[in-house]
């Protein structure tokens, strides 16, 4: 047998971590537990992730990580979204941690990538600021020029993993260029509120008057602002795939044990022809949809260039996005009157598809944009 | 001879499509109806003389012996010049089995006829009682003597009526069960008692026909295999015939079309008809996604299983939806016969959904391949 390549090896080794951890690290009542509370999640099993070596994934091996692709990120994502486990690994460990790796603040990176990677510290992208509007070059906050820094003013919203975040990473406008900035959560001026969301985890919305940040603080600007936002939302479109990819296997699994078990009329009702073909679709959903996942993760990890990996990252949302929720509706429909309870764990599944699908650009937004960057199409919406 | 599974793929790749650009006819490119064999024979004989007609059988029979690699390279060039699939049951179904179950005598006979275009096949399996339960065949050969007498009929026989043989699943034992009683013979099309009657599709061609049995006398050597041992012989055929039929390059006419067409007319800059035909684009290319997973499989050299059913629903579903979308970007001219000139762009309609109809239904129905993934991969209860 040819030695293992080190990819191939790490990739064994956090699909072993991931699938001890979901056997022993949580279970669906602390989900359960946490859902729609204040904590969002737990630091404490935050920690440990950050010990599995997972919040570290894209962190390059300079700045305390393990430096790995998209692929090896997607593994853990996967596996933990099976679990419905509400730490904000796409969020702090995909969004923010890219959008600072690619960012060229040395100091700031030499300081905050290793305590992200260790968990020590959790940081939020607050980089949207209206429903539906993605695109990352014209916010609204504005930068006025201060002190060799910043005042920052505006409100950001739909941040995930905000409740417990230590510091946000801001995008703003400054005169005519975008400027990505370090605001911890302490900074006078700033206040966040939390809006629960159908799955009990929560977005923040993040309040900005005359924030100050000191030059120490803006992590970019300029043109290599733009493209660290934007490579942030793209990566962590693929990596929310990829939970989605998660959450859609663990529902049909539940759903096809279901109609297995579940006798009616004599017979277990997955004899029935019916539902034998809706199981069916629904696993050929499945199936296409991991097969555009595998791709496209090797395709990002081959480092396109901006408007490829953005094609790429739309596709692989939208079927995700698609497939997960056409998939965990029909787990309701296919359970009956107990999939529509809150005591089966069937809807938890289809809430968190929900949640993600909407996160970040739902399908019909993404297809518009892939059709924008691949066809051309005059389509409204989409980000060029 | 060459040893083409020693070339590079790349050049492997080249001289298949320099080939084909070469040498195919272009008025045969991207045709939707089944070529017939007068158009075709020309093509083949090309193929022939080159020693390519076929790729998938091995060296000392005449065959190109190529690896799952390369036979997906010699498929891959042959879709994307648009050639046509001439009448070549013989050489993908029955040649293989010939191979697999034959007599010496069988192999001597039949193998290079098939290769030389002599003997063209024509395949007979389906009955108008026996569609998806294919094993329910009713059409019966009885043993009199040395021969076996032939009584029955078959449909849905492509290209019969351009065939010189047709191979055949016959009951031989009625007291067995449904598969067990089935045997499969080699019947020469000139034979007294067989006659064909041409149907004539949606389409309005007559791709395919009935044929009819009626003291049909053939030799005891037109057994291949054992006797009641039919099904065997021809299960054995199916998976890189499915790996085919799922390809994702046969829905790329209609695809090209519709882009054209809605080019043409403006209609992408129809929000409502964009949304429908990105999707549909992205179904195109996210079950291409899907195909490369099978086809890595093939290369790995594994055997493909029940699963690959999965990509004949997907494919020809997807086909089948572009081609409704196609009609409904012509608005009045997607229903005149014929091709229509659309701001300059030519295209047919109608026959790309005419041809996509019973992509869903031969080589095993959607509904049939749905059953076998509900079995087979998800282990459903019957």
């Amino acid at each position: 047998m040819p030695a293992m390549t080190v990819s191939t090896e790490h990739r064994v080794l956090l699909a072993q971590s991931v699938a001890d951890f979901a056997a022993r690290g949580t279970d669906i009542a602390r989900v359960r537990k946490l859902r729609g509370t204040a904590a969002e999640y737990d630091r404490a099993v935050w920690k440990q992730m950050a010990d599995l070596g997972w919040l570290g994934v894209l962190v390059p091996e300079q700045y305390g990580g393990l430096g790995l692709g998209l692929a090896e990120m997607a593994i853990v994502a996967k596996g933990l979204a099976r679990t419905l486990a509400p730490e904000p690994l796409t969020g702090a460990a995909v969004l923010a941690a890219t959008a600072l790796v690619a960012s060229d603040n040395e100091a700031l990176k030499r300081r905050e990538l290793p305590r992200l990677a260790a968990g020590e510290s959790l940081p939020a992208l607050a980089w949207q600021e209206a429903p539906g509007v993605l695109d990352a070059a014209v916010p609204g906050c504005v930068a006025t020029a201060f002190e060799g820094g910043f005042r920052l003013n505006g409100t950001k919203r739909f941040i995930a993993g905000s409740a417990q975040a230590d510091a946000f990473i801001v995008s703003a406008r400054a005169g005519d260029e975008l400027v990505v900035l370090w605001v911890p959560r302490a900074a006078a001026g700033a206040r966040l509120e939390l809006e629960t969301l159908a799955d009990g985890r929560a977005f923040g919305t993040l309040e900005l008057k005359d924030v100050l940040v000191p030059g120490t603080h803006v992590a970019a600007k300029g043109r290599t602002a733009a493209a660290a936002v934007e490579l942030a939302f793209d990566h962590a479109n693929a990596i929310a795939a990829a939970e989605l990819a998660g959450v859609m296997e663990r529902a049909l699994e539940m759903t096809v044990d279901y109609l297995k078990t579940r006798v009616q009329f004599g017979k277990p009702i997955g004899s029935f022809q019916a539902l034998q073909h809706r199981a069916v679709d629904l696993h050929i959903h499945q199936e296409v949809a991991g097969a555009v996942l595998g791709e496209s993760l090797a395709a990002l990890d081959r480092g396109p260039d901006a408007r490829a990996r953005a094609a790429i990252a739309s596709r692989v949302k939208a079927r995700c996005a698609d497939a997960a929720l056409k998939i965990t509706r029909e787990t309701i429909q296919l359970h009956g009157g107990i999939g529509f309870t809150d005591e089966y764990d069937a809807g938890l599944y289809l809430k968190r598809a929900m949640t993600l699908a909407a996160w970040l650009g739902g399908a019909t937004w993404h297809r518009r944009r892939y059709a924008d960057l691949t066809v051309g199409a005059k389509a409204d919406g989409g980000a060029r | 001879m060459t040893d083409y599974n020693a070339m590079g793929d790349e050049d492997f790749r080249r001289e298949v499509r320099g080939f084909v650009e070469r040498e195919y006819p272009p008025p045969l490119r991207f045709i939707l109806q089944r070529a017939r064999w007068h158009e075709m024979k020309g093509w083949w004989t090309k193929l022939h003389a080159r020693g390519w007609i076929a790729p998938n059988w091995p060296r000392e029979h005449g065959g190109m012996g190529l690896d799952a690699g390369k036979m997906l390279i010699y498929m891959e060039e042959f879709e994307r010049h648009g050639c046509a699939r001439p009448p070549d049951q013989g050489i993908t179904q029955v040649g293989p089995l010939i191979l697999r179950f034959g007599t010496q005598a069988q192999k001597d006979y039949y193998l290079p006829r098939t290769l030389s275009g002599e003997c063209i096949w024509c395949q007979g399996y389906s009955e108008p009682n026996a569609g998806s339960d294919l094993a329910s065949l009713q059409t019966a050969a009885v043993i009199e003597g040395e021969q076996f007498v032939i009584n029955g009929q078959k449909i849905w026989t492509s290209l019969a009526d351009d065939a010189t043989h047709i191979y055949l699943l016959v009951r031989t034992d009625k007291s067995a069960k449904k598969q067990q009683g089935i045997s499969f013979l080699l019947v020469d099309m000139k034979t007294p008692g067989i006659t064909l009657r041409p149907i004539v599709n949606l389409a309005g061609h007559g791709e395919f026909c009935q044929v009819f049995f009626d003291d049909v006398r053939v030799p005891r050597d037109a057994l291949l295999g054992q006797m009641n041992d039919g099904w065997t012989v021809a299960k054995a055929l199916l998976g890189f015939e499915r790996l085919g039929i799922g390809s994702p390059r046969r829905p790329q006419y209609a695809l090209r079309r519709l882009e054209a067409v809605a080019r043409a007319k403006g209609l992408l800059d129809d929000p409502g008809f964009a949304d429908r035909f990105i999707a549909l684009k992205l179904d195109i290319e996210d079950g291409a996604a899907l195909y490369g997973r099978f086809v890595e499989q093939v290369k790995r050299g594994e055997a493909l299983g029940q699963d690959v059913s999965m990509l004949k629903i997907w494919t020809m579903e997807t086909w089948q939806r572009l081609t409704e979308l196609l009609i409904e970007a012509g608005a009045e001219q997607g229903v005149i016969a014929g091709a229509q000139d659309v701001a300059g762009v030519e295209t047919d309609f109608l026959s790309p959904f005419y041809y996509s109809r019973p992509a869903t239904i031969y080589g095993g129905s959607s509904e049939i391949q749905r059953n076998i993934l509900a079995k087979y991969v998800l282990k459903l209860p019957s």
